[in-house]
């Protein structure tokens, strides 16, 4: 049998749909036989086309009687007020007149409905935030969405509009009233599509899926005894979105995802470029950082998980490392880190140098010992990898020397890394040059032996760390200016104690 | 009568709980006699024909769980015994051994049972964790996620908290398992690399440990692997001194003597072969503690009863006692897959500091008497460079003199180190800023007493001891 038409071939039909999983699954158990939907959306909608938005259909009326029936006295001002949602959402939406009112759920069971959702949010929070929006997703329709027709009313947007958009392959196919038995080969059509869609968004093991539909197996029977859904909605497939908007602001997502605000891989693979030119042209980053949020969040709801998933978190914790915003990059690394593991494939070895630098910053060292351990020889041979090591194995023996040399020919990012920890790392060497070296010590010589750009910046390092006084000038045979000089001795307590402080805060957030 | 009833029965009346442990224990030979004795359908009937009549069975609840628990065994003795070895389901095992965990939990919890069957509680957790090994094994080579052992570690976690919580009097409680069942969840999480969840327990415990009887009253063998793991975790934290310290009660602990102790509840007369064992991994941590807190060195004598860790250690023991320190780097490299594997590479590598130490020491010990406290920073320059073949260097050659360069360290150790030696560079060219920058090092780490004076491009020694604790 030939695809229905909303599934035919091209991706964004796959996408709308998809993205109605849950809310379609329950319209196949309307016990109204199915293979007159198509037929009547059509002629329906073209009639809401033409009637005035004012009337109501009588269904409605209907609809709004038996809502107040059986609707107890101190419930009335909730359900009033779901009521007017929903109808001014069916108006604005078109779907008034579409919409099989006597099919509707009651104001009364979605409110319910709404609690649930509510609750098992509440379940969620102590999730990760990763495990929270799959759980949401999981959870069905999203609570904007009251309407069970609703894939109805998007099948009739495609008809109205054969080929306006990209996406439906307008063909005069999509007019044919489907089959009788369309129902059943739609939801096995939908099973199937999931399997098309495994290499990029369905990298969920069967295991996973499993412990999941486990999971809300016991929530839904506890919370939905024999309610509207006795069969269970179509719950595994990961959500597909419709957006097509190139640009999003982030939004930390309190409930299931909108599939109307959630673009599609197409449409991500363009933000990318986009805000590569942006970053580029205007380096602008809390714009930058902010769009880089929405997309992985975009990929995140959506089970993304490829190579293209890996360059966006690469560049974006590329940017982060620039702009020294390590809380951020952290996140990237630790979703890179699980990326490679699963054999994505990316900038591995760069990452891997990086993230010695950044264990080095946190002073993790059961990771860092975890990492040797883990290193290939190949690995040790890689330039970025060479250098963090060599990084980490001065540290280690106090060679402060060799250590800002080290930082001053950093490859790639790594100079940036290596600012988060330079200052500190100054601290000490200063404690161990205060005590080592006697009377007194040249400007010049930390300049050179702590990496300072130039003496300016060695005197206000100085003069931060309260150690303005201690600078003295030096004349020689016939008082002329030589020198600078500091003053070792006397600095030494300032700089144990300004070490011990950069030492005892390292926090990150989501350390890995 | 299968024997395993038997045992049983012989258990319960004598309240030999060693001997009840046993039974649980997956290397029970009775096992397989007891998997085939019946059959799924009559398995229960069986169970609850044999074991009545019993005088500590009276209680209703009691009875229940023993039941319960036993027909849970001879489920998962089905399943060991009568699939071929090879086609075994250790998942399915899995779920098995934690069925009866969990059966065994509801013993203590509702079927009242005594303290003195604890060793069941060891059997049942430790064979949870054998199959969830083998089950993860198994899944691994099934191209699966391992996911069992992780999963063993909660369960096990129930165990800890059944006797953590247990509010008898004292001298029937649950908490003298405590330490055993801590041990095992340490086992686990080392094996899981999660240090992290080791520390949790570290961090639980102190809260219960006020109603807990001393740590000297339990078992030995219990104590010394707590304080063994306890060791470990402070090592792997960098805590070196409260390693030490739990590390050497330990290694006190685990002596030949102190090792036959048939104290309650398992007796353990551990063979020597397995003590030794103890020992060796006791001292895998002990010895690169020491030579960090102490700057000892393990003695000759120390390493010769164990060839491991000769192998382990002698190689850069013997490049710090020379203060060769293109040696050390070479014996560090030679070595560090093995240390990195036993976490012990970043230890040793500050060790380094002590060859450092030594071999500036043998700088300043060259000089005339006259001259010792002053000494340029080319000396030491030219000596940080010098690769010299270990004995060489001591022996003729540069330094001319052998003078009292091993005095101040404990004990020498001559193990064959010269496959390291021979792949050690000629000589390393190390700018003068460096070397100055690793005196200070010294000096500030109190290893050298003295200053570095930029000007005159020298050394300043202190007159009294410039290498404090080494005589010199």
């Amino acid at each position: 049998m030939s695809a229905p038409p909303w599934r035919s071939g091209s991706t964004n039909g796959n996408n709308r749909n998809g993205a109605f999983h849950s809310v379609n699954s329950r319209k196949t158990l309307s016990s109204r036989p199915i293979h007159h939907e198509g037929t009547q959306t059509l002629t329906q909608t073209s009639a809401s086309e033409q009637t005035p938005k004012t009337q109501f259909p009588d269904k409605l009326k209907d609809y709004v009687a038996r809502t107040f029936e059986d609707c107890p006295p101190e419930e009335k001002v909730a359900v009033e007020l779901e009521l007017k949602r929903i109808i001014t959402d069916a108006f604005n939406e078109k779907v008034v007149w579409s919409l099989e009112w006597d099919k509707m759920p009651l104001p009364q069971a979605i409110l319910a409905r709404k609690k649930v959702t509510a609750k098992e949010e509440q379940t969620a929070k102590t999730l990760s935030m990763g495990q929270m929006s799959r759980v949401s997703n999981e959870t069905g329709s999203s609570p904007s969405s009251p309407f069970i027709r609703k894939p109805n009313y998007s099948n009739a947007m495609d008809v109205d509009h054969p080929g306006k958009k990209r996406k439906s392959t307008g063909s005069s196919e999509e007019l044919t009233p489907p089959a009788p038995d369309r129902f059943e080969e739609r939801f096995d059509k939908r099973s199937r599509q999931g399997d098309k869609f495994l290499p990029t968004s369905g990298k969920l093991s069967q295991r996973e899926k499993d412990k999941r539909a486990k999971r809300f197996e016991d929530e839904r029977r506890e919370y939905l005894p024999g309610s509207a859904t006795p069969e269970a909605p179509d719950n595994k497939k990961p959500l597909i979105g419709r957006c097509m908007d190139l640009e999003k602001r982030y939004f930390r997502l309190t409930s299931a995802p909108n599939p109307d605000h959630v673009r599609p891989l197409h449409v991500l693979e363009r933000t990318l470029e986009m805000l590569k030119r942006k970053w580029r042209s205007e380096a602008n980053y809390s714009y930058i950082c902010d769009q880089f949020k929405s997309l992985r969040q975009d990929l995140t709801v959506q089970h993304i998980k490829n190579d293209f998933v890996v360059t966006v978190y690469e560049i974006h914790a590329r940017i982060a490392l620039e702009k020294g915003d390590l809380g951020e990059y952290n996140q990237c690394q630790t979703q890179l880190h699980s990326l490679y593991r699963e054999g994505f494939k990316g900038h591995e070895e760069e990452f891997k140098a990086y993230r010695i630098l950044y264990l080095l910053h946190t002073c993790n060292r059961a990771d860092m010992n975890e990492l040797l351990a883990n290193l290939t020889p190949a690995d040790k041979e890689v330039k970025a990898i060479k250098h963090a090591l060599e990084v980490r194995s001065v540290l280690a023996a106090g060679n402060f020397h060799r250590f800002f040399r080290l930082y001053l020919e950093a490859p790639a990012m790594g100079g940036y890394l290596m600012d988060s920890f330079v200052a500190r790392e100054r601290k000490a060497a200063m404690c161990m040059i205060c005590k080592g070296y006697r009377p007194d010590i040249d400007i010049r010589f930390l300049t050179e032996e702590l990496g300072f750009e130039s003496d300016t910046d060695c005197v206000n390092f100085l003069c931060e760390n309260e150690a303005a006084d201690l600078i003295e000038q030096k004349t020689g045979d016939k008082g002329v200016p030589n020198s600078i000089r500091f003053q070792t001795a006397k600095a030494l307590p300032l700089f144990e104690r300004a070490k011990n402080a950069a030492f005892s805060k390292v926090d990150i957030k989501g350390q890995l | 009568m299968t024997t395993l009833y038997k045992s049983f029965r012989r258990a319960l009346t004598t309240k030999d709980g060693a001997l009840l442990g046993c039974i649980f224990s997956l290397e029970n030979p009775d096992r397989g006699t007891y998997a085939f004795s019946t059959n799924h359908e009559r398995i229960r009937g069986d169970v609850e024909y044999e074991i009545s009549g019993l005088t500590h069975l009276r209680d209703e609840n009691t009875r229940a769980a023993w039941v319960d628990t036993l027909v849970t065994y001879w489920k998962i003795a089905y399943i060991l015994e009568r699939d071929d070895v090879a086609d075994v389901s250790w998942s399915k095992a899995y779920e098995g051994q934690k069925d009866l965990l969990l059966a065994m939990v509801r013993g203590y919890t509702k079927g009242n049972w005594p303290h003195w069957t604890l060793p069941v509680m060891y059997q049942i957790c430790l064979s949870l964790r054998t199959v969830a090994i083998s089950s993860d094994d198994q899944a691994r080579s099934l191209g699966k996620a391992p996911e069992h052992l992780e999963d063993a570690a909660r369960y096990i976690n129930k165990a800890f908290t059944l006797c953590i919580s247990d509010r008898a009097p004292i001298e029937e409680s649950r908490k003298w398992g405590t330490y055993y069942i801590v041990n095992l969840m340490f086992k686990t999480y080392f094996k899981l690399n999660s240090v992290g969840l080791a520390k949790n327990i570290l961090r639980v415990l102190p809260a219960s440990l006020a109603d807990m009887p001393p740590l000297e009253a339990f078992p030995k063998s219990h104590i010394v692997t707590f304080k063994y793991y306890c060791g470990v975790v402070s090592f792997l934290e960098e805590d070196y001194g409260n390693a030490e310290t739990h590390l050497t009660y330990a290694l006190n602990h685990c002596k030949a003597d102190s090792i036959r102790n048939k104290e309650y509840p398992l007796p353990q007369y551990l063979p020597a072969i397995t003590r030794l064992k103890h020992t060796r991994l006791i001292l895998t941590y002990l010895i690169p503690t020491t030579m960090l807190t102490k700057h000892k060195l393990p003695t000759p004598e120390l390493l010769s009863r164990f060839p491991r860790l000769a192998a382990l250690f002698n190689p850069v023991c013997k490049t710090i006692k020379s203060g060769n320190l293109q040696a050390f780097d070479a014996a560090l490299r030679h070595g560090e897959e093995e240390f990195v594997r036993r976490r012990i590479y970043l230890t040793l590598e500050r060790t380094k500091d002590i060859a450092m130490r030594n071999l500036f020491r043998k700088v300043v010990l060259y000089q005339n008497e006259e001259n010792r406290t002053k000494i340029p920073v080319r000396q030491f320059q030219i000596a940080m460079g010098c690769a010299g073949r270990g004995e060489e260097l001591g022996a003729g050659g540069y330094w001319g003199g052998n003078d009292g360069n091993d005095d101040g360290e404990h004990g020498e150790v001559e193990v064959d180190g010269d496959t390291v030696m021979r792949s050690t560079p000629e000589r390393v060219e190390v700018e003068v800023e460096e070397v100055e920058c690793l005196l200070a090092n010294m000096i500030y780490k109190g290893l050298m007493k003295g200053y570095i004076s930029r000007e005159r491009q020298t050394v300043v020694l202190s007159g009294k001891e410039p290498f404090p604790g080494t005589v010199v």
